[in-house]
């Protein structure tokens, strides 16, 4: 076993056959790569960050660019960002220094990959003197401005130059409260600005991709108020004019392939099972976890570490071969069936393509395809003919399980219907066809109230069945792109011009009130509506003293002008990669908040990071 | 310097270009001592605000004029602050309900409670209540609606309340019932020349009348409209001789391309340009019913359409 060494040692000594797998961790952590070879990430990748820090360290080939970096890192959940980057620390030499929000959890000596204490650190301060974010800042200074005393003494003996270090920000502070977003681009920035230490110290920040969160509804009932970002994002967490700076490179991860990811399951399983008489799971098994995982590879490894835990079990009860495929597949069943969510991208490939029963396959479908649909099509019934006068509703049964697809939406129904609304002329042959799906979806809207308690329990069953009703079958292929909803694009031009409005309207009515002089109140809609040509008059005429000049804002709202084609949605095509799940992120939010409270409460006793000296 | 519409705006009720009847009975309302909940109603520019403008300084004399902001801060249901611009002298408030967009419950309900249990100090006032007008009422929420009606019972004694909206059917019925109706019809054209002519004899220069025929003509009763055109003319082609050209807005002039757009052509693809147009519409402010109403009258300018 790879960690058996720096393993706690804890684990209770069954006498159990297979004692020696009783590592209690999960083997996300046990198997954790320490080479790049043992990475199943893409090799380009792992050379793009190599290089990336090279330059960082050394100021790239022309030794020019010496200067703090910060580097971004986008991509979905379980893409190994933090393993690539703790994997070519090993390599490369250097430490990282990671920031923790929660106090208590302290010091870890248990990673695998550590097998010292110069290893990575988490950085705590005394709780009861500062607040966590300046608790924050004064880790960000300290670390990047100061050696580290320990580690400098303890491996001074080895190295010739002084230690590198890199500073990796992980968990973040909580930069979905404006003020402490602020706080923490005022600190990012404030590092980038400052004098270069020697040896630079990049900093590597680990954003995991959440998606957009889906609250079509509430945002435009709010649309003038509200402009919370629910997501942390790139944007969020870095100032705007720092990601296009120079300072600032992003590197986006792609879901691991599953190719990739059967080799590094299949090398984990080798490993684990190689000393042991045990059964390794089988191959199907093996497809079903990589299938079931979208690319995330610690749910993959985390689905595989739980089937293989409950096949022991049922192996060492009973041995009969028929049971034994029965509980298998239960086994596999509930494995990957909970993770199993559909991509963004294919629910809307589902509803929008309206397959129905002995639709002919389509001309790239392979012949494993092909066998599919037809399994597919023999369960299906056909629908019980329908009277002469619902004649025009006859369709034939479709293949869409409109329940399965609830069950795995990755996105709520409001967010959803704003996906099929932008995309579903594309898919119709006529206005008649298209007048059908913009009958439900607006019947979808009408149905419930304003407000959450009001809605309509089955706008998602209504909108997806509605749609496929109202869809021609079969659709016409005609390299249909799946768009994003120029919705969003929308609601924020709106805001901007909102805020354009109510400076007119402040020019207008301004003035006179401060000289205490009665002005009937303009509206909102009559500065829109009307005002107009006055302010374009005004924008013309040279500036006098007796004439003040709108504000320039004036034409966000003003100025309109007819061009043909369209301008929304241009180029916004959704990717089928992109994962768009909803996070409910203020109720995230709270139980995060509370679990800190805990912490905050009980920790810092022994888990120090002087313990160790 | 102010706009004309502000600049030139009657200020007292014998001023008024026209309605003459409605003044006379304004102030005699205003003189009797028993002055009621009002809510004044009429299509937009037709002078429902600079009648209560006069009304109020008839009730409380000049001083109703010193106009200070105060900026106000409500908290929503939940807990989230809302603020508010409103505008109030010594003897009225003044309050635009929409800007508080969602919670415009709370915020009517807070605000007269306040004005409604604070008696007028001033010994010297005229009127020994307050007066507040609440703007663009048809955009009231139902929530926001039902709690003015009781409040409007409850502290009538030191309080009378001056709706203003465009049409009185979005409001419910028990607060028009509480209220004496006073329609402002929109200005014949002779009224608007006539004030239109006012206007250019105080701005000065002098208005050919064919100038103004075709103003009016465009403004469709309008008169803020029409006084605004005639500035921007004004200011663009300082004679006002020749012909003018008066050009529609922005918005207008886009609503019908969208409306031609819609004739010319039915197919899946125009539905989409057709939606990107609306989106465009819409990130400019201009609000939903007016882009359908005014789309819906272009379309109706083609005859095959109507005939079919």
């Amino acid at each position: 076993m790879l960690s058996q060494g720096s393993y706690k040692g804890k684990g209770k000594a069954r006498s159990a056959p297979y004692s020696t797998e009783h590592d209690e961790r999960m083997w996300t952590d046990i198997y954790e790569p320490t080479t790049e070879a043992e990475l199943a990430v893409h090799k380009r990748k792992v050379e793009d960050v190599r290089r990336w820090l090279q330059e960082a360290f050394e100021g790239g080939p022309s030794g020019a660019l010496k200067k703090y970096r910060v580097r971004d890192w986008v991509s979905p959940s379980g893409t190994a960002k933090t393993t690539t980057i703790r994997v070519l620390a090993r390599d490369m030499g250097f430490e990282i220094m990671e920031w923790r929000n929660a106090v208590s959890e302290g010091f870890d000596t248990n990673r695998s990959f550590t097998d010292g204490a110069d290893a990575s650190r988490a950085w705590n301060f005394d709780p009861a003197t500062e607040a966590p974010f300046s608790k924050f800042e004064a880790f960000l200074h300290r670390a990047s401005s100061c050696q580290n005393l320990f580690t400098s003494r303890a491996g001074s003996s080895s190295k010739s130059q002084p230690a590198r270090h890199i500073i990796l920000l992980e968990d973040l502070p909580n930069i979905l409260h404006p003020g402490t977003q602020a706080q923490f681009h005022a600190a990012i920035q404030g590092l980038v600005a400052s004098s270069v230490s020697n040896p630079p110290v990049p900093i590597v920040i680990v954003i995991s991709d959440a998606g957009v969160r889906g609250e079509a509804g509430d945002d435009r009932m709010g649309a003038r108020a509200k402009a919370s970002e629910g997501v942390v994002d790139v944007r969020t967490a870095l100032p705007r004019d720092l990601l296009g700076g120079p300072y600032v490179t992003q590197i986006g991860f792609n879901p691991i392939a599953p190719t990739l990811l059967t080799k590094a399951l299949q090398g984990l399983l080798t490993t684990h099972f190689g000393g042991s008489s045990q059964q390794p799971p089988s191959r199907e098994m093996l497809d079903a976890v990589v299938e079931s995982a979208n690319g995330d590879i610690r749910s993959a490894i985390m689905a595989l570490q739980f089937a293989c835990v409950v096949q022991m079990v049922q192996q060492g009860k009973n041995k009969k071969g028929s049971n034994k495929g029965k509980g298998k597949s239960a086994v596999l069943e509930a494995v990957t069936r909970r993770e199993q969510s559909l991509v963004l991208f294919h629910l809307l490939g589902k509803v929008l393509y309206n397959k129905r029963k002995s639709d002919p396959p389509s001309s790239s479908a392979t012949a494993k395809d092909i066998q599919k649909e037809k399994a597919i099509d023999v369960k299906l019934k056909d629908p019980p003919k329908l009277p002469p006068w619902f004649s025009e509703h006859e369709r034939r049964t479709s293949r869409v399980d409109v329940d399965m697809l609830y069950a795995d939406s990755p996105i709520d129904s409001s967010l959803f219907s704003l996906y099929v609304h932008q995309n579903y002329p594309q898919f119709t042959d006529g206005v008649e066809e298209c007048e059908g799906v913009a009958d439900w979806l607006s019947w979808v809207d009408s149905s419930g109230g304003d407000a959450w308690y009001q809605a309509n329990p089955h706008c998602f069953h209504l909108l997806a069945l509605g749609t496929l009703h109202s869809l021609p079958s079969p659709i016409m292929r005609r390299n249909q792109k799946i768009l994003k909803p120029s919705f969003f694009e929308c609601l924020q031009k709106e805001k901007t011009a909102w805020e354009g409005v109510r400076d007119t309207r402040g020019w207008a009515l301004g003035d006179s009130i401060k000289q205490g002089q009665r002005r009937t109140g303009w509206s909102h809609a009559d500065v829109i509506l009307e005002l107009g040509g006055v302010l374009r008059a005004r924008d013309a005429v040279r500036v006098t003293a007796s004439l003040p000049r709108p504000p320039t804002s004036h034409r966000s709202f003003s100025s309109l002008r007819f061009v043909f084609g369209t301008q929304f949605g241009d180029g916004l095509v959704l990717d089928e990669k992109e994962v768009n799940p909803p996070v409910e992120h203020e109720e995230e939010e709270e139980i995060l908040a509370a679990r800190k409270d805990v912490e905050t409460e009980g920790g810092w006793l022994d888990s120090d990071a002087i313990e160790e000296f | 310097m102010a706009l004309w519409v502000d600049e030139f705006r009657p200020r007292s009720l014998d001023n008024l270009h026209y309605h003459e009847g409605l003044s006379a009975r304004l102030k005699s309302l205003a003189a009797s001592g028993d002055f009621p909940h009002m809510l004044f109603y009429g299509p937009s520019g037709a002078g429902k605000k600079t009648r209560i403008a006069c009304t109020l300084r008839e009730l409380f004399g000049p001083g109703v004029e010193k106009l200070k902001i105060d900026q106000r801060v409500f908290l929503s249901p939940s807990k989230r602050k809302l603020e508010i611009n409103i505008v109030q002298s010594n003897f009225h408030i003044e309050i635009t309900p929409s800007e508080a967009g969602n919670y415009d419950r709370v915020v009517i309900q807070e605000l007269l409670k306040e004005i409604a249990q604070t008696q007028q100090v001033d010994l010297n006032a005229k009127q020994r209540f307050k007066a507040v007008i609440i703007n663009e009422a048809d955009s009231l929420s139902r929530d926001a609606q039902a709690a003015l009606r009781r409040t409007m019972e409850k502290y009538m004694s030191n309080m009378r309340i001056i709706l203003c909206a465009n049409s009185t059917s979005r409001l419910i019925a028990p607060i028009k019932s509480r209220c004496l109706l006073m329609r402002v019809a929109a200005p014949s054209f002779e009224e608007m020349e006539t004030v239109l002519n006012y206007v250019a004899k105080r701005a000065p220069f002098t208005l050919p009348p064919e100038a103004a025929k075709k103003i009016i003509d465009d403004s469709g009763g309008n008169l803020r409209k029409a006084i605004l055109v005639l500035e921007a003319l004004k200011m663009q082609s300082p004679d006002l001789s020749g012909p003018l050209a008066i050009a529609k807005p922005d918005w207008e002039t886009y609503c019908h391309k969208v409306a031609d757009l819609i004739v010319s052509e039915q197919t899946p693809a125009r539905v989409m340009e057709v939606r990107a147009k609306f989106y465009e519409l819409l990130s400019h402010c201009i609000p939903p019913t007016v882009i359908l109403k005014v789309g819906h009258y272009r379309l109706f300018e083609f005859p095959h359409l109507i005939f079919e």
